[in-house]
């Protein structure tokens, strides 16, 4: 092909699109200088044991060594990021096993473009532009420039940060640079795709020992189903396992990870993305504990994600409770399925917390919550005047469940006598067809029941939690990608007239589920037609003689335009609707 | 007129192969929108009456047969799934509490608006009780 594509320059040197990796290593001359020997020999073995052929098995090449970096050229861009991704993760582990002052920690710079390849060097801006990419990326991080960023982004789940336009030396015209982040959210995400293909998971077994960085292919699967095995054991703490999957090949990352949420607070997370954008990948060698810190507020939990074995409430007993209102029967859509003989309340199974944030619950029949900490957001869009004007909020701490209140949480409720709704359906489906007035009942009986102050998300909070840090019309970017959100025409083939089992879906990066598609959720408050006048703390908008309440998210029966965490709708507080649900909150002072 | 009009709105319907019980609606149930009429330009916001003979008006959840609540649908052009809720979203407004009458503040332009009876589930009745469609132009 690059033959083909002669230009003005002499035959033999043909010109053609390739993808430069420019890797080098930081502080190099520093590392010599230190010991000359040492570090040789180290380069070497890390080249020869994982740099080269963790490139030759992305299909790359490499074109040019320099003294403490290469060049290596790609045909696929998806393949480029693939194999810098693998590299760093492979380096964090080789690395954690020394000590700091002998680490190697390289820099990678990803860019697509028009290169002359000669049989042993590289020319052209496209390499300059690499080399210049990669001198601004922090040791351990992978940057891409804007045109790789737009082949992959909607092929590698992965988080990318942009950083905007950066005038690079020597080069006219600004690059725009997006920061891959290490997020462990794909490997969620990535679990899904791998159902698919499981196929083909055995291959990188190997890597799954280095990797956590976030894993890519084949590995993912070894880890992502590893955690119920292990939850079935004897400390089902879902941190936990998110702590081990994570931390043993990211180092680096998982201090700086949990400490938002354990040793400060409240760590202002007012630029987007937080704490996995400030997290540095400085590997500090004290890894293990954040291994052994998560685990530590758990001794209460394991109920809470396990089960609440409450033999006592068949479903004959749960139905055969009074109190029912006469309101909307069961819909036809959600056709009873059989329900479970036993246990009737069993807690669904989640993931292992992905997010930064710590996870908690407060009792064992109480949904699982993450607590978020203090932020500031730009709520609102400009995508319908009812999400208008853009609006600055400043939201206090809080702690939000991790997915929508289920149908099994809330039969405890229904159980205690606290509930009138009577959900039918799978415990681990999402609670729906409830009204606003429904949802109150839940969570008075969820504050007696803990004695802490259980709520609806304020309107403001609802979108703090859903947006995630995220300015983008969606979570998770500007498009609409298949596998994040349970919604009528998101492409997943999810049935339209049902909803699927909570956490089907890629979690946010706060690591909470179902914030959009799944059921729509109630907020607390009272509708507005637009922003005009909206609290700009967080607080629940109210008015009196309230005839509407507010829903988010949007729901599997809307479109994906209602998956956007700028999407509202309103509905009367006293009638139950089958896409409707909730999802609960608490400060974090109660 | 009405049942020509019915008829064609029906067969506009999808009708799947495994047609969930839809909830009877009296043959002669009439749904109509009393104001804004068809071709009207209003300026600003302005209120929808909502007309209903030979059948009740209640509150969504309720099973006594023949009455149901309105539900307007604001520039729809898809047709429902007679066997599914209608749909809850900007465009598909519901007056769940057996509300007759609705204030829209729709951006200047071409609209148009359409009443659909549901059942207690939100459920279009059989055969469909649905007005006919009105167009309006809101000016500023």
């Amino acid at each position: 092909m690059g033959s083909d594509n002669i230009g003005s320059h002499e035959r033999g040197t043909p010109r053609r699109l390739a993808v430069i990796l420019s890797a080098d290593i930081k502080d190099y001359s520093h590392l010599m200088g230190i010991d000359e020997e040492g570090t040789l020999a180290r380069m070497k073995r890390y080249r020869r044991e994982v740099i080269d052929p963790t490139i030759a098995e992305h299909e790359g090449r490499v074109i040019k060594n320099t003294g403490d970096g290469l060049l290596a050229v790609f045909d696929s861009p998806l393949e480029a990021v693939r194999c810098a991704i693998v590299i760093q993760q492979s380096l964090v582990g080789r690395n954690a096993a020394l000590p700091k002052q002998q680490w190697l920690q390289y820099r990678i710079g990803v860019n697509l473009g028009d290169v002359i390849i000669d049989p042993d060097d590289i020319y052209g801006d496209g390499v300059n532009i690499a080399a210049r990419v990669q001198a601004l990326a922090p040791p351990g991080t992978v940057y891409i420039s804007g045109g790789v960023y737009e082949q992959v982004k909607n092929k590698l789940v992965c988080g990318y940060q942009s950083l905007g336009d950066k005038r690079v030396k020597n080069i006219t015209d600004p690059v725009r640079i997006y920061r891959v982040l290490p997020d462990p959210d794909a490997v969620a995400s990535a679990k899904r795709r791998n159902r698919i293909r499981a196929g083909i998971a055995a291959a990188v077994f190997l890597m799954a020992g280095a990797g956590g960085w976030y894993a890519m292919r084949p590995n993912v699967p070894t880890q992502a189903e590893e955690p119920p095995a292990v939850r079935a054991a004897s400390q089902p703490r879902s941190d936990q396992h998110a702590a081990a999957q994570i931390t043993p090949p990211e180092t680096s990352r998982s201090p700086a990870r949990s400490a938002p949420s354990q040793a400060e607070p409240v760590p202002q997370p007012s630029a987007p993305m937080p704490p996995r954008v400030t997290a540095e990948p400085q590997p500090v060698p004290q890894t293990p504990q954040p291994v052994t810190a998560a685990p530590q507020p758990s001794p209460q939990a394991p109920p809470a994600i396990a089960a609440a074995p409450q033999p006592s409430q068949t479903p004959s007993q749960l139905a055969a409770t009074p109190q029912s209102i006469p309101q909307t029967p069961t819909p036809a859509a959600e056709t009873p399925g059989p329900l479970p003989q036993v246990a009737v309340i069993s807690p669904p199974r989640l993931p292992p917390v992905s997010g930064p944030y710590e996870a908690f619950v407060d009792c064992e029949r109480c949904p699982a919550m993450i607590s978020l900490p203090a932020g500031t957001f730009a709520m609102g869009s400009n995508d319908d005047p009812t999400e208008k004007p853009i609006h600055q909020v400043n939201v206090p701490p809080l702690a939000i469940g991790r997915i929508p209140v289920t149908i099994g949480e809330w039969k405890h409720c229904v159980a205690a006598k606290a509930c009138a709704y009577e959900p039918s359906g799978s415990n681990d489906l999402p609670v729906h067809n409830v009204s606003w007035n429904d949802a109150q009942q839940y969570v008075r009986w969820l504050s007696d029941v803990t004695g802490k102050k259980y709520r609806l998300p304020t309107e403001a909070e609802w979108e703090y939690a859903a947006r995630a840090g995220s300015s983008t019309r969606y979570w998770w970017g500007n498009q609409v990608l298949p596998g994040m959100a349970n919604c009528k025409d998101c492409g997943d083939g999810s049935d339209p007239r049902a909803p699927m089992k909570v956490a089907s879906f890629s979690p946010n990066p706060f690591g909470l589920y179902d914030m959009t598609g799944a059921v729509a959720q109630w907020v607390s408050d009272c509708w507005h037609k637009d922003y005009q006048g909206a609290p700009k703390d967080g607080s629940s908008w109210e008015a009196p003689n309230c005839r509407e309440r507010v829903l988010r998210g949007g729901s599997w029966m809307n479109d994906a335009s209602t998956s956007r965490p700028a999407n509202r709708n309103r509905y009367d507080p006293g009638v139950r609707y089958p896409a409707h649900g909730l999802r609960v909150v608490r400060s974090r002072s109660d | 007129m009405t049942i020509s009009r019915r008829a064609f709105l029906y067969t506009a319907m999808v009708v799947p192969v495994t047609a969930a019980a839809q909830t009877p609606a009296p043959p002669d149930a009439y749904l109509y929108i009393i104001w804004p009429n068809d071709g009207q330009r209003i300026k600003g916001a302005f209120w929808v009456r909502f007309g209903l003979r030979n059948m009740g008006v209640t509150r969504a959840g309720d099973n006594t047969p023949n009455v149901g609540h309105h539900h307007l649908l604001v520039d729809v052009n898809t047709p429902l799934d007679p066997n599914e809720p209608i749909p809850s979203d900007k465009n598909h407004l519901h007056f769940g509490g057996g509300q007759t009458e609705a204030r829209l503040e729709l951006a200047p332009g071409e609209h148009t608006l359409q009443l659909v009876l549901g059942d207690a589930e939100h459920k279009p009745f059989k055969p469909p009780v649905v007005s006919k469609k009105v167009r309006i132009t809101v000016t500023k």
